[in-house]
């Protein structure tokens, strides 16, 4: 089986089908962490998983092969997570309605989906990817672009409001 | 805490899958031809526009000196032409004035 950076290779030399192997092979991953990001909102976490696969390719000439893949795209997701809701809420604003257009559909442990539900967004991204994934903090850091204090903060502030 | 690990715990053994993975990998590659033939017709839209624009002010250039040719050479003929026409006919009526005086002269 070939690695992902062997295909992420061969896709920029133009063979895109490879591209549709790491589609397939990391696509339960990139949906769990959009299940989990928007506690259990099946309609929104696929769109983060498309949203993230599309973005990937757009920008895979700037992945770093030293680097893992699986990590990078989850620092799309999480980017694409932070818009998605952004976009969601500028949405929300507009109109007034009773009722968020992504409904949530509870498909996992919604013990968990009700736990993450009064943190923000990227305390969601962070919480998650430090508990649920065990990234350690530099990962994390790295992943989303913060410095390893900032996410320390992040990951305590999180803890408080959920005790 | 021990609620807040129970429920992590519980959490990480859930695993999601994507439904249709299949379908899923070939709506994202489809998605990704779109997006590359948008952006080939993109550039020779504007690669055809550009070249569009190039031809069409050379053909304007060209058509507006044909015309001001044809301007310019009507009016010269249209300046000449008044001319010979206003000499002819002041011409024609000196002569048929001569004419008449003539004819009273011839009468008388």
């Amino acid at each position: 089986m070939e690695t992902d950076e062997v295909l992420v290779d061969r896709t920029l030399s133009g063979e895109i089908d490879c591209y549709g192997v790491l589609v397939q092979r990391h696509a339960d991953y990139l949906f769990g962490l959009g299940m989990r990001f928007t506690a259990g909102n099946r309609e929104f976490a696929e769109d983060i998983s498309q949203q993230s696969f599309l973005r990937a390719y757009k920008y895979l000439k700037s992945f770093n092969p030293k680097k893992k893949f699986k990590q990078w795209l989850t620092g799309i997701a999480v980017n694409c997570y932070k818009d998605l809701s952004r976009k969601e809420s500028q949405y929300l604003s507009l109109e007034v309605i009773d009722e968020p257009s992504y409904t949530p559909d509870l498909g996992g442990n919604t013990g968990f989906f009700e736990l993450i539900k009064p943190l923000a967004e990227d305390e969601r991204a962070i919480f998650t990817l430090r508990y649920v994934y065990e990234y350690r903090i530099d990962e994390i850091a790295e992943t989303v672009g913060l410095k390893s204090g900032t996410v320390k903060s992040k990951i305590s502030r999180a803890l408080e409001k959920l005790r | 805490m021990n609620r807040l690990e129970a429920i992590i715990e519980k959490e990480k053994e859930v695993s999601y899958s994507q439904e249709d993975k299949d379908i899923f990998g070939s709506h994202i590659l489809i998605l990704i031809y779109q997006e590359q033939e948008s952006k080939k017709f993109k550039i020779k839209l504007c690669l055809g526009l550009f070249l569009g624009m190039g031809i069409m002010s050379f053909s304007f250039s060209a058509i507006n000196e044909v015309v001001n040719d044809f301007a310019v050479g009507l009016s010269n003929v249209m300046a000449g032409d008044f001319t010979t026409v206003a000499i002819l006919s002041y011409g024609l009526s000196f002569v048929l004035l001569a004419l008449l005086k003539k004819t009273d002269f011839i009468f008388n």
